[in-house]
């Protein structure tokens, strides 16, 4: 009897590299992630790690390298970009449009069924049912950044991308957005997290990463990692490495 | 009591929903071609109704323009002669000035990276934006062809349904490149000031065509007389559609 073929990983990327003329911005990227891992990658700033999430979303092409999701390369395949979710430093939202609008106009792209269903159920995930006629642009940063958190998730995506997600946050909406990456950990969805905070990516990863200089310098399951000594190693490891 | 901004406990706090949520989403046949289409001209229509920004810069410009013909015209000089020109002229610099408003929309907080990482065909978007940019060309035109004929004392004579295929046949044409190029300058540093630069050349034979129709309508010819025009149009319309919605896709990568 054969043995049953191994499922394809849930974001895969072989060999990713990213240059802008001379200047490299990603290099020699390759991992596998799991179904329900969750990774932070941690790294100084022009380290390439929003370059790195946009290559694996399909928004910026790699110069060289792929990226599958479940298998189908990521830009060939509109099954892939349906499984994927990022969160950005922008809010890709209109600030014209009201919450409510902003959301069915994504679910309308998505083509999701129960669609008023899901933009109600959205905006109480993230705490603006009460601001759903209002318009974005009436928001301040911490609320357009629930908002945008709500259009990620709309279409349930597998692989959830998150770049600086605190960023903006008060207190109070940084304990909402935890509780919303705890529930993400529900073993079927892979999520990758960038972040400068120390201590809030160490939170929930399974597995955590230093890119520098848009390498992977380190790649160490979150068990290895230890959360006193973290600030140090990182610290000797960015010097180390740039 | 929950505030505004305070989260209740979401509906995805329960696993066998957000199960449920995920396998309704994930196994949803997608948005079809023509929903796309739609979802991006009634986004781009809802914005233009709440700000009105192209329609009150658009039917602004057109207005001073005609009020500068009215005044730069020799009187000795039969309006009705050059009223076709004198109107489609306007219609294309009062429409070049709405392109780039069309596409600022999509840089406004990265929107369009969004609406591109979802799995939309660029087709239905270029058609999405150009549905959207027609119905507020044609409203800008329902302005500009009563506001010349007022200035100069244009009786119209010809036949009206001839007169608003002309206009709709050559709008189309004329939106169709002005969406493409308005995509292509909101990419690059020079910005709006590329579109006409782009835009202008390519758009004479519909201005030609259209000018001439309108020309022999104001002057009270009948609807068969503008037959050969209307052809031209509609050929030069199913080029250019044909052309944009192809290329529009490289136009966006990256």
């Amino acid at each position: 009897m054969s043995a049953a073929a191994a499922p394809a990983p849930a974001l895969a990327a072989r060999g990713v590299e990213k240059w802008y003329g001379p200047l490299p911005a990603v290099r020699g990227v390759d991992f596998t992630l799991a179904p329900g891992e969750f990774v932070t990658v941690f790294g100084p700033n022009g380290a390439g790690k929003t370059t790195l999430l946009r290559i694996l979303c399909g928004a910026v092409k790699p110069t060289r390298g792929t990226v599958t999701i479940d298998g189908e390369e990521i830009g060939e395949s509109d099954g892939a970009r349906r499984r994927i979710g990022l969160l950005s430093h922008q809010t890709f939202l209109y600030p014209g449009l009201t919450a409510a609008e902003n959301l069915d106009f994504y679910a309308r792209l998505y083509g999701l069924p129960r669609r008023k269903e899901r933009v109600e159920e959205a905006l109480l995930s993230v705490g603006l049912q009460d601001r759903r006629g209002d318009r974005a642009r009436t928001f301040s940063r911490g609320m357009q950044q629930r908002l945008a958190l709500a259009r990620t998730l709309l279409h349930a995506p597998s692989v959830v991308l998150l770049d600086e997600p605190y960023t903006g946050l008060d207190p109070h909406a940084s304990a909402m957005l935890r509780a919303v990456l705890d529930r993400l950990k529900d073993g079927r969805r892979t999520v990758v997290l960038v972040t400068h905070n120390l201590s809030q990516g160490l939170e929930q990863a399974d597995r955590v990463v230093v890119q520098v200089a848009g390498r992977w310098v380190s790649d160490e399951p979150r068990g290895a990692v230890d959360t006193a000594a973290f600030e140090r190693v990182y610290t000797e490891r960015v010097a180390a490495a740039a | 009591m929950t505030t505004a901004s305070e989260p209740r406990e979401p509906a995805i706090a329960s696993k066998a929903s957000a199960h449920a949520r995920d396998a309704d989403a994930w196994d949803a046949p997608g948005a079809s071609f023509v929903a796309q289409v739609w979802a991006v001209a009634r986004k781009d229509l809802l914005l233009e109704a709440r700000s009105r920004e192209r329609l009150v810069s658009m039917g602004t410009f057109a207005v001073l323009v005609a009020i500068v013909f009215a005044f730069a015209v020799d009187p000795a000089v039969r309006a009705r002669s050059i009223g076709g020109a004198m109107v489609w002229v306007t219609v294309l610099f009062a429409g070049t000035l709405g392109m780039g408003r069309s596409w600022a929309l999509e840089r406004e907080a990265e929107a369009l990276t969004g609406v591109l990482l979802a799995p939309i065909d660029p087709g239905a978007l270029f058609l999405g934006k150009w549905m959207a940019n027609m119905a507020v060309m044609l409203a800008v035109e329902a302005l500009i062809f009563p506001v010349f004929a007022l200035f100069f004392n244009l009786g119209f004579q010809g036949s009206i349904p001839a007169l608003a295929a002309v206009v709709v046949l050559a709008t189309a044409g004329f939106i169709a490149l002005g969406t493409l190029f308005g995509a292509i300058a909101a990419h690059t540093r020079l910005g709006d000031t590329l579109i006409p630069i782009l835009l202008l050349p390519l758009l004479a034979p519909v201005v030609i065509f259209a000018s001439a129709a309108t020309q022999r309508l104001l002057v009270g010819r009948p609807a068969g007389d503008v037959l050969s025009q209307l052809k031209m149009l509609g050929a030069f319309d199913l080029v250019f559609l044909f052309l944009c919605t192809a290329l529009f896709g490289a136009v966006m990568e990256e």
